[in-house]
């Protein structure tokens, strides 16, 4: 047996570990399991939280556990987190839409065209969106109440979608130019002899073939509005229009409506459907952003 | 007086002949003037003047006036002719075929008429040759017309006279038909079914092949079906009218294109020597378009003439403002105004009038521009292009203008003007104390930051000097965490490499401000984290009241968030290496030690450097962390003074400075100020960018 065991042949066409490797494995292994433990813990904790019955208002520690959905409850009864999930939801569709409207024109015209004032423009916009959005945060208000003496139906939550709008556009006209400029030219050659206008290019081959990179972008637009907290805490002023992350703070930092529980609760609803898209589009948004590495 | 040319030119520098005359001998004697010597040229330049000044006796402009009125009168009997043809084709009942055989009959009047003057100048060569082609164009046009059309009656006879009895027997004989089909598309369908249960075929395989199926019983149905009297008979009734529909629209399309054609072919003669219409009218667009007879290009151009006039100026001035007073308002800021107006208001709509007159002065240029285009080709003998022609190339060469208009008002008014506010605003007063009206400070609130100095100013550089710590050591930490256990994770020994890596992108893909509001209350004085702490220190600590337990916390919290982005970056780099690389290292001696440091490390840092740089600018603007985890205190008020705490960064103190506490100018000077900065060193990093290098921009 003693033959076998030392010439044992091995199916791998690695090299047996030293006792040194051994140890370096056992060390890997241990790095890797306390990161996922300290991954993981306040994660579990969260959700421990919300559907502990016997927390209250304030979270403490080893409490004992009781399966309750009270919290839940008192998400959806006590508090607007409806509303703001639905204001979140609208205000993030809307913005997706106009995002996808505007850029996949300028990615194409871009791409496609050499026009007078192209690579300025590209420049500047390239040297504007260095600026950080909230640069302009006190012109904002001010901004909305002219626009609002002009069109009353205005309102602060349409201010918001043309901001998140106008602060994606140039980044992710880059992203799609660089896109549209990897497709090849003879298709548009192509459908140009056979008599397409430049609309029917844009519409006919060249947003087909795009997909995938709109796609991304429609992503990115539409989580936007759920990652924003500044913005969105500046320009949101009374409680019915409130987004997800201003709404949810109100609950941690707001002494008359504090509930610790319920904010887990309120957090764990929202984080799951974007855990789960993250999670299971991970490369393709990767992608989107390897490819637009220049936003800041 | 500028020289006429002894030739004229087309786009593509063809040469032509000049048919005028008195142009040609103006040119020949002006030639003749630089050619001749100084004795010469007193008598010569004489005679040149009596050209000029005998204009109207000179023999070719005797014979255009004599063909004038010749054709004048030509047209007036074309009037009483037109009677007669009409009176002719009044047979024809169908409108569409009688207006052409009209047009196609005045063309050939008008053709005979213009042939026997075409040697006299271009315009009648012009209009000569445009009748030539409708001649040569529409009588075959008719001809299909007529064709088709008759088709068409003699089809809709035929639908009231379909035989009733047949119509059954055929219909009943499509049902037998479709039945049969149908029970053999489910059978095929069902067989799949089968093959698929038995695991013969894929899934997909599946769907696809029942896709065709479908399609092809869809197909063999509709053959089928056109065999029935009324449905043979509507679709045919169908396809003639399409049919008719293009003949029209393609002998329109022809025509306008042969036509430009001509146009291209042949040049225009003019008496002007500089394009004066094009400096006379440029304060009105639309006008010079006008002079140049091109009606619809004017129309377009008036259109940009009422923004002008009615929009841009008049708000410039000071009109139609919300509150403010034009551009006036941003010098004034509202001062000595009522009680209600607000110098930021002023501020603002002074930018927008700015930003409008730009928008007028840029459309004024471009009219001016296409208006001594027109001119100056018009005296090179290019003939200006017409509706049709300027159609065109609107669609091809206006079309990237006209779609990124939307993002270019976008980017104007909803990135431009705050930026330009913010920019203006740091040269101000606005405080507490100014709020609804302030001046003009000049270069104060930087002398206060850069200085010091001030309520504001005085922690500026403590808060500068926290935000750079935590820039690189908070982004660091991060790098290094995510890119080392990407590496661990990366190794071949290691197993369950799907279920760490799911873990360990979860900190990205959870929304960061859930998890930094949820350490916070894990943090807060009563917190589970802290009471662990207190066990295992067997001392109170209270992290959030001290401002370096803070700060250090905040720097593992960022940890924790960001390593999952270096992670998810830095695997998807280190799976993308060739394996091959490492083969050749094995034989040649290397250890793994030495194969990470001199493979693995550069290849992954070369490909993620700039998004690395990216986590820099990130972290320096990172708000959320710093404000939603202890609302940038702890606060200290010896050193911090009351407006800003000891974790703030300067963002964070930005926000409390504009949005809590009303020091807007000096909030927007330090945001001008990190902007700048900001700028810089995006600069630097397009600079070394791959698509800069290679112009592809």
């Amino acid at each position: 047996m003693g033959i076998f065991k030392r010439n044992r042949t091995s199916l791998s066409d690695k090299q047996p570990l030293t006792p040194l490797g051994i140890a370096g494995l056992a060390f890997t292994y241990i790095i890797l399991i306390a990161w996922s433990i300290a991954i993981i813990w306040p994660l579990f904790e969260m959700v421990l939280s919300a559907f502990n019955g016997k927390q209250e208002s304030y979270l403490i520690l080893n409490s004992t556990f009781e399966f309750s959905v009270k919290h839940f409850k008192y998400l959806f009864t006590e508090t607007l987190y409806l509303q703001w999930v639905k204001n979140t939801i609208v205000i993030a569709v809307v913005t997706t839409i106009l995002t996808l409207i505007v850029v996949s024109f300028t990615g194409y015209a871009y791409s496609r065209y050499r026009f007078t004032g192209r690579k300025a423009s590209l420049m500047a916009i390239m040297l504007i969106q260095t600026i950080p959005t909230f640069a302009g945060i006190t012109a904002y208000f001010t901004m909305h109440s002219i626009l609002e003496s002009l069109i009353p139906q205005f309102t602060r939550q349409m201010m918001l979608i043309l901001i998140y709008t106008g602060g994606g556009i140039a980044s992710n006209t880059f992203i799609l130019k660089g896109y549209i400029d990897s497709i090849s030219m003879d298709l548009d050659d192509a459908a140009k002899i056979d008599g397409a206008s430049s609309i029917d290019v844009y519409r006919l081959i060249i947003m087909p073939i795009a997909r995938p990179m709109l796609t991304i972008i429609a992503l990115w637009s539409f989580i936007v509005p759920f990652m924003d907290f500044l913005l969105a805490k500046i320009l949101l002023t009374s409680p019915q229009t409130y987004t997800l992350a201003v709404g949810l703070f109100t609950m941690i930092n707001d002494f008359r409506t504090i509930n610790q529980p319920a904010f887990a609760a309120g957090g764990l609803l929202t984080a799951i459907p974007i855990v789960v898209l993250f999670i299971s589009l991970q490369k393709q948004l990767v992608s989107g952003l390897t490819s637009g590495s220049i936003k800041g | 007086m500028n020289k006429y040319n002894l030739y004229l030119y087309d786009d593509i520098g063809r040469k032509y002949e000049r048919k005028n005359l008195y142009i040609k001998d103006l040119a020949i004697l002006q030639e003749t003037v630089v050619d001749s010597n100084d004795d010469e040229k007193p008598e010569l330049k004489k005679k040149l003047k009596l050209l000029i000044n005998k204009k109207d006796k000179h023999p070719y402009n005797i014979k255009i006036r004599e063909f004038k009125k010749e054709e004048s009168k030509f047209l007036s009997d074309l009037d009483e002719k037109e009677e007669v043809i009409e009176n002719e084709l009044s047979k024809i009942e169908d409108k569409e075929i009688r207006n052409l055989k009209k047009q196609l009959m005045e063309s050939e009047i008008k053709y005979d008429f213009y042939k026997k003057h075409s040697e006299l100048s271009y315009e009648i060569e012009l209009k000569e040759k445009k009748n030539k082609i409708v001649i040569d164009q529409l009588p075959q046009t008719i001809r299909s017309l007529q064709y088709n059309k008759e088709k068409l009656e003699r089809l809709k006879v035929e639908k009231k006279n379909i035989d009733s009895s047949l119509e059954r027997k055929a219909r009943e004989e499509f049902k037998v038909y479709k039945a049969k089909e149908k029970n053999k598309l489910n059978e095929e369908i069902k067989k799949l079914k089968e093959e698929r249960k038995k695991g013969l075929i894929s899934k997909k395989a599946q769907a696809n092949i029942t896709k065709e199926l479908k399609q092809k019983y869809k197909t063999k149905k509709s053959i089928r079906r056109s065999s029935v009297p009324k449905r043979a008979n509507m679709e045919s009734i169908k396809n003639i009218k399409n049919t008719i529909k293009n003949i029209s629209k393609q002998n329109k399309m022809v025509l306008n294109a042969n036509i430009a054609d001509l146009r291209r072919n042949t040049p225009v003669e003019t008496i002007k020597t500089r394009p004066i219409y094009a400096y006379t009218t440029f304060f009105l667009p639309g006008l010079g378009q006008l002079l140049n007879k091109q009606y619809r290009k004017a129309i377009m151009f008036f259109i940009a003439s009422v923004f002008v006039y009615l929009i841009a100026i008049p708000y410039a001035l000071g009109y139609a403002n919300y509150q403010g007073e034009g551009i006036y308002g941003l010098i004034s800021l509202a001062e000595g105004g009522l009680r209600i107006d607000k110098s930021l208001i002023f501020m603002i709509e002074g930018i927008i009038a700015i930003f409008l007159l730009i928008i007028a002065i840029f459309l004024i240029i471009s009219s001016f521009r296409d208006v001594r285009k027109v001119e100056k080709s018009r005296i090179r003998g290019t003939r200006e292009k017409n509706w049709f022609e300027t159609k065109m190339l609107l669609k091809e060469e206006g079309f990237p203008y006209l779609v990124s208009s939307p993002a270019f008002l976008i980017i104007i008014f909803i990135v431009l003007v705050p930026i330009m506010t913010t920019f203006l605003l740091s040269f101000t007063g606005m405080d507490p104390n100014h709020q609804s009206k302030f001046g003009w400070v000049g270069i104060e609130n930087y002398k206060l930051i850069l200085l010091g100095e001030g309520l504001a100013g005085s922690v500026f550089w403590l808060i500068l000097g926290w935000t750079v710590v935590w820039t690189l050591v908070a982004t660091t930490l991060a790098i290094l965490i995510g890119f080392i256990l990407a590496l661990l994770v990366n190794n071949e020994r290691v197993r369950f490499k799907g279920f760490f890596r799911t873990i360990y992108i979860l900190p990205w893909a959870v929304p960061a401000f859930i998890t930094i509001m949820f350490f916070s209350i894990m943090l807060s004085p009563d917190g589970s984290l802290t009471q662990i702490l207190n066990r295992i220190t067997g001392s109170r600590i209270e992290v959030k009241n001290n401002a370096n337990l803070t700060r250090i916390a905040l720097i593992m919290l960022q940890g924790w968030l960001g390593s999952a982005y270096v992670f998810l970056l830095s695997t998807g780099v280190l799976q993308a290496i060739p394996k091959d690389l490492y083969e050749a290292a094995d034989i040649d001696g290397a250890t793994s030690w030495q194969k990470t440091l001199k493979i693995t490390i550069p290849l992954v840092l070369f490909q993620t450097a700039p998004l690395l740089v990216t986590q820099y600018t990130f972290n320096f603007n990172n708000f959320s962390i710093i404000y939603l985890f202890n609302g940038g205190g702890p606060f200290n008020p010896n050193l911090y003074g009351n407006l800003a705490g000891s974790s703030d960064l300067l963002i964070s103190y930005i926000y409390k400075l504009t949005i809590e506490n009303q020091y807007q100018a000096i909030g927007a000077a330090i945001t001008i100020f990190i902007s700048i900065g900001l700028m810089f060193f995006a600069y630097l990093g397009f600079r070394s960018s791959k698509g800069f290098k290679e112009g592809k921009l």
